[in-house]
């Protein structure tokens, strides 16, 4: 062996201990601590974040989109491929009505663009729950890998019977970068709720029919920002990944403010108009 | 000998991993010094939320979404969109909130100390109008109340969990929202929160403005990162003349309830007009329910200010220092602010006896001039005076006796002076020569103000100059402005211009109708500190204005203050040429746009006091 491949063998190896060590107090932490019994950490032990409670829609950025239906053909700001304005142009709430899908602008891809108060709360130790007033629609955060029954549709695409507006999403913890040097190694403090959310059925984006279809990938942050002084805010940063409406992915971000008062959930049936 | 390698490497494994297993024995970073992200880098905006705003435009009385009060209503209902062709408004920069929404590229990088590489400052540039923001990490306070407003404002910031959070004070006034109206005043701060996903940056604007907004305002903005430097990093502007011959004093705007556009918004998407005037409810989901209740006659009442109830009062927090202490500001070269005493001081020091425009209230006399020693070891030769107001003559006596002018003592004209005629020329070696406009001395003596506190040193007409430690003084008249003995100070190479009580950022201005002052006098005056101010960049920086009371200033708070004027006036004369009396004018609620920023109920010059004074002053022409 020459000294130089003993130099790279040892630099891998030390390599592959520091990032062995970086996560030695995660590991001792889920062993309850140096000598303790195994205590698996459960996602809701391991919340870097509070994200349960009520929470508002703050709609102050495409307002009139949100808070109106605007009229059909209306669809500024939208990456917009010509298939979608196809769709678009032909939108027909009272055939929506009609068919029973008054909810296509309550799937999970439009849902939180929506006025709307939010409750999120743990289902259990391993999945958050996110209810809406708006539509009365429920949406599960589960942390580990997507079931392959989960959804509205199968993993081949193909609708299921009575499908479900808000899809599938497995949820994980995004922890920021780890600064190694000078910060004692580990993750950074905080950290952010990101869903992944497919197999939905297919739905509107904008409530004037502006579509999104069935292989359609949601990827959502969500981020608790506390006010100095002032109101807790939830973030949700989402992009929509979506080949066959969509000639980008399509980013935005909507902010919700706390409420201590939950008197005013109003949950209220989906609406096609 | 391999295995002497592999002891060795072993070794080195062992002592890495025991290294890094006490790593937490590193002194952590101090708060706000270690960035927990890195948002260095190129970052062009995502434009998939209202696009119409960052775009072509807002539209008129599209205000849905915003928390404005009757206020920041009625200020974005006279707003007329043609404003921005006067010439001082045509390079205006953004204000932050809004900078991070706009078209553009920006940059992010960090700033390190050279021999410490502890994080100082994060540096941003966006591409439109050269935004420069630097957000100080370095634990720095923020500068007191009386330091400039920028349009990018004073930022510190520090990291917590996945954010870095910025908080930023004294900006500019501006747009909160681009196009239409919604204004932003100097008061407002932002915090913002700065939260990266890999590649993708979302950035959370929270601003909170006592002035217009009933509740905190909260937008986000998305960017993607560039891999390479999108270059065009300028944004070259520079005004002119866009409307020929128009007047000096004509500022576009449109009178309460004569908005003429009002309507097409509404219209042209099927919303009830209502919907974007209603301020803080139009953000939540109960709109829909509020609007069930919104008639037309509520919708109209929205266009004008509510009848029948007293005038706003000002939200303004700490607008005067009144601690107790005296406090100085550097402005430029070797002219400073002083603050504390009533109204504001300019003093300039040099090989000289210190030069010292106004002399504050009197109240704190002793402490002006232990500020003053702090500056120059020379006594003070001059005292201007900009006004005869007391909250700037009140300490001229005080000032004057500590002060002495070396020009004079055996000089032809103190020799032959005829000793006690004015008490002044007694003993120059033991006094400052005071200089006004003669109104001044005649208002002073009229008061029976004592000999000692009456400038002597007087000029007539249009303009006096003095050339005095290094730089040259020009007093330009303003005649009939707040009184009849008005000047503007120009220190022509340090470039800052005494205003007196001309130009204050705290109040309306005090018309003194009895003592000579105008509506249309100060109306002048302040167009007049707006030909001699060049702005540094986009409308800001350049020429400083020493404002009569508040913080120190530049042409853009001028301009703020002299269209606030304009508009007024307007208002007024439409009322006073349509037969109005004068309690028809008061009850109209004319400066109910302007009322949460300088209106006062009490005291010696409240809103009705000004109302009066313009009302007064038109009727008589002046």
């Amino acid at each position: 062996m020459k000294y130089s491949h003993v130099r790279a063998y040892c630099l891998a190896t030390m390599v592959v201990a520091v990032v062995t060590q970086a996560f030695v107090p995660r590991v001792e932490a889920q062993r309850g601590g140096p000598g303790g019994p195994p205590a698996p950490i459960t996602p809701r032990a391991s919340a870097p974040i509070d994200l349960t409670g009520q929470w508002v829609s703050l709609v102050t950025e495409d307002w009139r989109y949100r808070q109106f239906t605007p009229p059909k053909g209306d669809y500024g700001s939208l990456p917009l491929l010509p298939a979608a304005r196809k769709i678009a142009d032909s939108w027909d709430p009272a055939r929506d009505e009609a068919a029973g899908e008054q909810c296509k602008a309550y799937g999970a891809a439009g849902l939180l663009r929506l006025p709307t108060r939010v409750r999120i709360s743990w289902q259990d130790d391993a999945a958050l729950k996110l209810e809406t007033d708006a539509g009365t629609q429920t949406r599960l955060f589960r942390f580990g890998p997507t079931r392959a029954d989960a959804g509205g549709t199968t993993p081949a695409g193909e609708r299921t019977p009575g499908g479900d507006w808000q899809g599938a999403s497995s949820a994980t913890w995004d922890y920021p970068q780890a600064a190694f040097a000078g910060r004692g190694g580990g993750p950074a403090p905080g950290g952010s709720l990101k869903v992944v959310t497919v197999r939905m059925r297919p739905g509107y984006l904008r409530r004037n029919g502006v579509p999104y279809g069935a292989e359609a990938v949601l990827t959502e942050y969500f981020d608790r920002l506390d006010v100095p002084g002032g109101d807790s805010l939830l973030v949700v940063t989402a992009e929509v990944v979506d080949a066959e409406y969509l000639a980008t992915p399509y980013w935005t971000s909507q902010q919700f403010k706390r409420e201590t008062d939950t008197s005013r959930w109003q949950p209220t049936p989906c609406a096609a108009r | 000998m391999r295995n002497a390698r592999g002891l060795v490497c072993a070794a080195l494994v062992v002592l890495s991993a025991t290294l890094i297993g006490q790593a937490p024995q590193i002194p952590p970073a101090p708060t706000g010094q270690a960035p927990a992200i890195d948002l260095s880098g190129y970052w062009a905006p995502v434009l998939h939320e209202d696009f119409m705003e960052r775009g072509p435009g807002s539209e008129i009385a599209d205000y849905g979404g915003f928390p404005i009060n009757e206020a920041g209503r009625l200020w974005a209902l006279s707003y007329d969109p043609s404003r921005v062709t006067l010439r001082h408004h045509q390079c205006e920069a953004y204000v932050t909130p809004y900078q991070m929404r706009a078209l553009g590229n920006f940059r992010m990088w960090e700033e390190r100390d050279a021999h410490t590489q502890r994080l100082l400052a994060i540096h941003l540039w966006a591409q439109t109008t050269e935004g420069h923001r630097v957000i100080w990490m370095d634990g720095r306070p923020h500068p007191p109340a009386w330091a400039p407003h920028t349009f990018r404002g004073f930022s510190t910031g520090q990291f917590k969990g996945n954010a870095l959070i910025v908080q930023t004070t004294h900006m500019k006034s501006g747009a909160l929202r681009r196009g239409n109206g919604v204004p932003q005043s100097d008061q407002a701060t932002l915090t913002e929160f700065f939260v990266r996903h890999g590649d993708h940056l979302t950035n959370v604007t929270v601003v909170s403005d006592p002035v217009f907004l009933s509740e905190p305002m909260v937008r986000s903005n998305d960017y993607y990162r560039q891999p390479v430097d999108p270059g065009a990093w300028l944004y070259a502007c520079d005004d002119g003349e866009q409307i020929l011959d128009r007047p000096d004093d004509a500022v576009p705007h449109y009178p309460f309830g004569k908005q003429p556009y009002v309507r097409e918004f509404g219209a042209r998407y099927k919303i009830p007009v209502a919907a974007g005037l209603l301020g803080a409810v139009t953000m939540y989901p109960e709109l829909s329910s509020r609007l069930r209740t919104a008639n037309e006659t509520e919708t109209n009442a929205l266009l004008s200010p509510a009848g029948g109830r007293p005038s706003e009062t000002s939200k303004v927090v700490g607008g005067d220092a009144r601690d107790g202490n005296v406090h100085i500001l550097p402005v430029r070269d070797n002219v400073y602010m002083l603050v504390g005493d009533g109204g504001n001081i300019v003093v300039q020091t040099g090989d000289q006896g210190a030069f010292v425009v106004d002399a504050g209230e009197g109240k704190l006399s002793d402490k002006v001039l232990a500020a003053i020693r702090t500056l120059t070891n020379n006594p003070i030769q001059f005292i201007a005076n900009t006004s005869f107001r007391s909250e700037h003559t009140g300490g001229n006596g005080v000032l004057g006796a500590a002060g002495q002018d070396p020009s004079l003592p055996g000089s032809f004209f103190v020799q032959a002076a005829p000793r006690g005629v004015t008490g002044f020329f007694s003993d120059p070696s033991s006094h400052a020569t005071m200089m006004a406009h003669v109104n001044v001395q005649v208002r002073l003596q009229a008061a029976g103000a004592p000999a000692a506190a009456v400038p002597a040193d007087t000029y007539l007409e249009d303009r006096r100059r003095k050339f005095h430690n290094g730089d040259a003084i020009e007093f330009f008249y303003q005649p009939n402005a707040v009184t009849d003995g008005d000047s503007l100070i120009h220190f022509r190479r340090a470039d800052v211009i005494a205003a007196g009580d001309i130009f204050t950022t705290t109040q309306y201005p005090v018309i003194d109708v009895k003592n000579g002052g105008s509506i249309q006098g100060e109306i002048r005056a302040l167009n007049e500190i707006l030909k001699k101010t060049v702005y540094r960049h986009q409308g800001e920086g350049g020429t400083y204005i020493v404002p009569g009371h508040g913080y120190l200033a530049d042409e853009h708070e001028v301009l703020e203050y002299r269209d606030m004027v304009v508009i007024v006036r307007d208002r007024v004369k439409a009322m006073v040429d349509a037969g109005a009396t004068l309690q028809q004018v008061k009850a109209a609620r004319v400066t109910a746009d302007y009322d949460t920023q300088y209106g006062v109920n009490t005291g010696p010059w409240t809103t009705e006091m000004f109302v009066e004074a313009a009302y007064n002053s038109l009727k008589n022409g002046r």
